[in-house]
């Protein structure tokens, strides 16, 4: 395997002001994190796992928060593609919430994890190909810049990856349940778009 | 090998059609399968295509409504196959994923054929070719990582370097240069002509898939990479077409299509993974055996000559997907300065190459140049995947 690593979004000198790059981009980056979480073993496969769960629960906020409620008031028919999105993340996120308190050592983990990872994958083409194609049909460059704001708020929220010498089970405690972080999520992208 | 594709039967024609539940296929997983079945995939996509686009252009050629009707029952079944081996790719695979898969295929299904080509002139077509599929594979992993955020590696696993071939800039010649000498049909290797065929085949597919899927990219720099590879491919067709003796006359090019599809697919059978696909490849050579007979009635019937005089005695040996990396690194190493000059190659960048370059490249650098400096903009470094040590000309090393 190469040594190469892909920072993610964010991380990386791309100038983010373009929503739909920088959610591709993020899409990425979680493909990434399930190939990490498939590839470690013991602890270095706990934490991938909750720097996985973490990603996708801002991931999925900041879509909430600002890709749909976008395309539901700026695209014809909105409102049917935006509630297809919804159902898949729904379902996503009951079986994410499940997982997070399993022990990626039990023998029902891995099954679960694949059937995440069709379901997120799926998902995310069905965004890129049904959402983000009429985002960039009637967004402009200031629209698409205003909206990729919100995003680059919610991914602050994520943890990337840890840092050698850092000990990650105490950041993960430290960011504490999904729930929570999909709340603070929220608060930082309503801040930044100017919506609390 | 003892296996005599003319000596075998397979399934009767009017038994081969199947019904939508058999065409649904499960297609392969993106991230777990082997990459050397969807190099597999690819392939026999692009032969299917091929076998479908000749008989048409043959039918358009023929008079007798019977021997239509009887190359459209047979290409019925063709389509049918085609669409059954390129459904199983998935539908969560982006585009530019297929490209890389399309590229990987290009590089080490090109390099066995150079390594296992008995001709010294083919042969040497086929190295000069491979190391331009070498360095689109590089461009396409950049943008990859630009857009998707992904790394050619999750695709590719170490099976294939990634790394610069033969620059992007400098294959776009002059169209006169891109004209081969054929092989001779009487004189050369069967072995030869399968070859050539199946090159021949896998670039058309892959200049079919650029033309069409390119414009789908909204991102200016994958618009633009596109355009500038797909016009290689159109290229690299009439580099590996005019290979082929056109002497051969309609019916003996059905037998050689026919023959070579039986060839492929016997190759995958034997070497497939995943048993679902291996089960797909092994139908469908039960299926190309009794095409290949119908194929060999019409040549006896309007040829008047027996097809066992143009084909080989035997199968040869399978076709393989394996690494091919010793191989290309010698050739990076011998041939990458290579260019051509009529039928033949040279080293020295000629005035007809130099009249070509100026024209296309209008004083800018090219997008297969601009993508590498985009690409360094948003990550500061390359993407490579150097698996065996450092690339081989000094000059292509990383900076």
């Amino acid at each position: 395997m190469s040594e190469l690593h892909t920072p993610q979004a964010g991380d990386d000198a791309a100038p983010d002001n373009d929503v739909v790059s920088l959610l591709m981009r993020q899409h990425g980056d979680i493909r990434n994190l399930f190939d990490e979480v498939e590839a470690s073993t013991g602890e270095a496969r706990q934490e991938a796992f909750h720097r996985l769960v973490r990603l996708l629960a801002v991931h999925e906020t900041a879509e909430e928060e600002v890709v749909h409620p976008f395309v539901r008031r700026s695209v014809a028919g909105g409102d049917e593609v935006v509630e297809a999105r919804l159902a898949e993340e729904r379902a996503a996120k009951e079986t994410l919430s499940d997982l997070d308190d399993m022990d990626t050592g039990d023998p029902k983990f891995m099954p679960r994890l694949l059937a995440l990872r069709t379901a997120v994958q799926e998902h995310a083409r069905a965004e890129e190909r049904y959402e983000f194609v009429h985002i960039r049909r009637s967004a402009d460059a200031a629209a698409l810049a205003s909206l990729a704001k919100g995003v680059k708020a919610a991914e602050a929220m994520a943890p990337t990856r840890p840092h050698p010498g850092v000990e990650s089970a105490t950041a993960n405690v430290a960011l504490g349940p999904v729930a929570a972080l999909m709340d603070r999520t929220r608060d930082a992208v309503r801040t930044a778009m100017g919506r609390d | 090998m003892t296996f005599n594709p003319l000596e075998q039967r397979g399934i009767p024609l009017d038994r081969q059609l199947r019904n939508w539940r058999e065409l649904n296929v499960t297609p392969i997983d993106p991230d777990h399968c082997d990459p050397y079945t969807r190099c597999r995939i690819i392939t026999m996509n692009g032969i299917e295509v091929e076998a479908i686009m000749f008989s048409h252009q043959l039918a358009r050629n023929t008079v007798d409504p019977e021997v239509k009707r009887q190359l459209a029952r047979t290409r019925y079944i063709e389509a049918q196959q085609q669409k059954v081996v390129n459904w199983l790719l998935p539908g969560v695979s982006s585009v530019l994923e297929t490209t890389i898969a399309y590229e990987q295929v290009a590089v080490d299904l090109t390099a066995w054929v150079a390594r296992m080509e008995p001709d010294p002139y083919l042969k040497q077509a086929y190295q000069f070719g491979v190391l331009e599929d070498f360095d689109h594979l590089y461009r396409y992993a950049n943008l990859y990582e630009m857009i998707e955020h992904r790394k050619a590696e999750s695709i590719v696993e170490g099976l294939t370097e990634v790394m610069p071939g033969r620059p992007t800039k400098f294959h776009h010649r002059h169209p006169t240069d891109n004209v081969r000498d054929p092989y001779v049909k009487d004189e050369t290797n069967p072995l030869s002509k399968l070859h050539a065929l199946t090159i021949m085949s896998a670039e058309q597919q892959t200049m079919n898939f650029y033309m069409n899927t390119g414009p789908t990219y909204m991102e200016p720099i994958a618009r633009q990479l596109y355009q500038e590879i797909g016009l290689i491919e159109e290229e690299h067709v009439t580099h590996y077409e005019s290979l082929v003796d056109p002497g051969e006359t309609w019916w003996e090019q059905l037998v050689n299509h026919e023959y070579n599809e039986c060839y492929l697919y016997y190759s995958f059978m034997e070497q497939e993974s995943d048993p679902k696909v291996k089960a797909i490849w092994e139908l469908h050579l039960n299926q190309e055996l009794e095409h290949l007979h119908i194929a060999c009635d019409l040549m006896r019937r309007h040829d008047g000559r027996d097809p066992e005089s143009v084909l080989a005695p035997q199968l040869p040996d399978v076709l393989t997907f394996e690494p091919n990396k010793a191989y290309l690194r010698e050739l990076l190493d011998t041939q990458i300065d290579l260019t051509t000059l009529g039928a033949g190659y040279v080293r020295e960048a000629h005035e007809r190459f130099e009249k070509m370059q100026e024209q296309i490249h209008g004083g800018e650098a090219p997008p297969s140049e601009r993508v590498m400096t985009q690409h360094d903009e948003m990550f500061g470094r390359e993407y490579r995947v150097e698996t065996e040590g450092e690339h081989p000309d000094p000059a292509l090393r990383e900076k």
